[in-house]
Formats: C-alpha cells, structure tokens, sequence
C-alpha cells in the first residue's frame, strides 16, 4: 500500500526503526520489570522478571517479518510521540520508572518517566497532552507484544 | 565495555535495514544539541548523527540494561534460514490495514474459508475503542496460511485495502531479493477476494 509507506515516510523518515520499552521498579520482590524491543534485523525480545513466589524470569526472542515491523512503526508514527519531549513529564520515582527509547529514520527519542497509574496521573501532570500520548502508545504497543508473544510461544504475558 | 558489549549483541548491520527505504541516507542534521548523549545508544552507535531527544540521553548509561537484554533468550528452534517460522500450535498471519468498525465476525467470514481459525486477535486503540488497524490470525496448517496470504493479501475487507502477510520469519531480514513470501518462490494468485 503506497499510501502508507508515504505515510510511514512523512511521521520520522524511512531508514532505520528500533524500539525499546521498559517498565520497572526494584522492591520487595528483587527488580521486577517488562522490557520489550524491536530490533532493525527484524527481532523481537521480550523479558519479563518477577521474583514474586520465586517466579524466574521470562525471556523469549522471535524473528518478525518486515510487514509486522511496519505495523509497528505505523503504530508509532501515527501517535506522533516523536514530536514529544519528556522534559515536563513526571520524573521516575520510588514507585516505578518507564523508558521509551525509539529510533526512527533520523530521529531517535530516549523519554523516561514514572509509572502512570491512570489517565488521572496524566491529566494533573505538567504536560497532560504529551503523557497522554505516551500513555496511549504504550498501552497500544504492549498489547501488539504480547499478541504477538502469546501466539507465538503460548505464553500468558504478564 | 558496556557499550562495546551491546555492540557485540546486537549484531546489527545497518545495510540490512531494508524494511522501509530506498535510501539509507541519513541527513546530519546541524543543529543537534551539542551535548553529547551519555546513553550511547547500542542501535546508533557508528551510524550518521541523529536528532535526539529525552531525558535518557542525559542519565548515567544503565549497567542493568545491559544485563538485563544480554544472557539467553528462548526461541522455538529454527533453523534460521529464510521464510515463515512456525509458531508452537500453528501459523501466525498478521492482516494489516484492517477497517477500525471491523468485527471478529467479519475477520472470521473473509479468512475462515482457508481453514479453521485457532485463534484470532483483533485489538483495539485503548484510546478510541476502535479496532487499532491489525488483526494476528493462527491456522493450524502452513498450507491455510499460505492460502489466505495469497488469496487475500492486496485484497478488500469493509471497503479498504488489506495487507497480508506472515508474522513469523526464521531469521533477521535480508535484502529485498531474498525476501519471499514463500520458501516456494513465485507463487501463483488467486483473484482477488470481496467481502
């Protein structure tokens, strides 16, 4: 579909695509987080570690084809998080941390920022409009992961 | 070194990104911050200059990413060579372009008649409701899949343009003349489908 390659052209460029997304926090448990990234060659890695009742960590790689690259990317490109800046959004805290680091033809984005508990920690920040795209994507994002994670090995993420 | 190390893990060659592009390019752009980032990243690490942006590149690089994305992961066994790879029950297509009012039942009617669907994703934007654009299908037989990708790929669905293809592939990209559909080559299609 031409139209949205232009598409994926015009929101950051064609070239490379790599995304990585973590969330995390050290506590009781040891350090339990969910990380995902999309690598240029096609590879998606997932590790999810919990030390809750002794659980293991879970890490699981696969090869994507190009088209589902693409989704990906058209995932990002349409919710324009790279014309965001994480400059006013809530730093990370005891609580939790959540990195976005997303490379996108010449344009490469490295956000971090507290866990978000719900739109309402989105709308009283310094940026709601900006955290709220993040918010989204993430959201959107994870849920592409784990289809994909589950199909694919018939795991339960999370 | 960490980032040699990430380096080494990564393995990535930037001439095998021929996901999008006809030129890899980059353009160096003049007015990057002149900071340079502390988190240097694995990805970029050797390729042109980019536009940053993010408190990331302003932190103290993280050691436990390192440990964290480095060590063994698990994969089905393949043998990494070229085509679709075979998830643990069945076959994965990814339906692309998929209308946002779309139903199940509509994925369920135009791909059904390939063979029985194992299971079905139709996920939708968490902020509108509406179906996000995509639709992961599993059949249980190659052939099924490989049927609905060449039946329906560039085919209609609700008024728009879909793109069918694998989910899965046994090893990283390679370059545009190697990437086939099929480990069978040129395939044959069939007309193309309304629904």
């Amino acid at each position: 579909m031409a139209e949205e390659e232009n598409g994926a052209a015009a929101g950051g460029g064609g070239g490379e695509f790599y995304l990585r997304y973590y969330v995390g926090h050290k506590g009781k448990f040891g350090h339990e987080f969910l990380e995902f990234e999309f690598r240029p060659d096609g590879k998606l890695r997932y590790a999810n570690n919990s030390n809750y009742k002794n659980d293991t960590m879970i890490r699981k790689e696969v090869f994507l084809t190009p088209s589902v690259l693409k989704e990906c990317r058209r995932i990002v490109s349409d919710s324009e998080i790279m014309k965001e800046d994480d400059n006013n959004w809530p730093e990370p805290d005891r609580v939790g941390r959540q990195e976005l680091e997303i490379v996108m033809g010449n344009e490469h984005i490295s956000f971090t920022t507290s866990k978000i508990g719900s739109l309402m920690d989105v709308q009283t920040s310094k940026d709601p409009e900006g955290l709220r795209i993040f918010y989204y994507l993430v959201q959107d994002l994870k849920c592409f992961v784990f289809s994909l994670i589950s199909l694919h090995f018939k795991i339960k993420p999370i | 070194m960490a980032n040699a190390a990430d380096v080494d893990a990564l393995d990535f060659e930037p001439d095998d990104d021929d996901l999008m592009d006809e030129d890899a390019t980059v353009d160096v752009d003049a007015s990057s911050p002149s900071h340079i980032p502390k988190l240097k990243s694995a990805i970029t690490a050797g390729s042109a200059p980019k536009k940053t942006k993010g408190r990331g590149f302003r932190e103290e690089t993280d050691a436990g990413r390192t440990n964290r994305m480095s060590g063994r992961f698990d994969s089905l066994d393949s043998d990494g060579g070229p085509g679709p790879e075979r998830s643990i029950e069945g076959w994965i297509i990814l339906v692309t372009g998929v209308h946002e009012e779309a139903q199940e039942d509509d994925l369920q009617n135009a791909f059904g008649e390939f063979g029985e669907i194992k299971n079905l994703h139709l996920n939708l934007d968490r902020r509108t409701g509406f179906v996000k654009g995509y639709a992961l299908i599993e059949y249980e037989n190659y052939e099924e899949a490989e049927k609905a990708i060449a039946a329906m790929d560039g085919g209609e669905l609700l008024t728009q343009t879909v793109n069918v293809d694998w989910a899965f592939s046994r090893g990283p990209f390679k370059r545009r003349n190697n990437r086939r559909r099929s480990p069978h080559g040129h395939r044959s299609r069939s007309p193309r489908r309304r629904f």
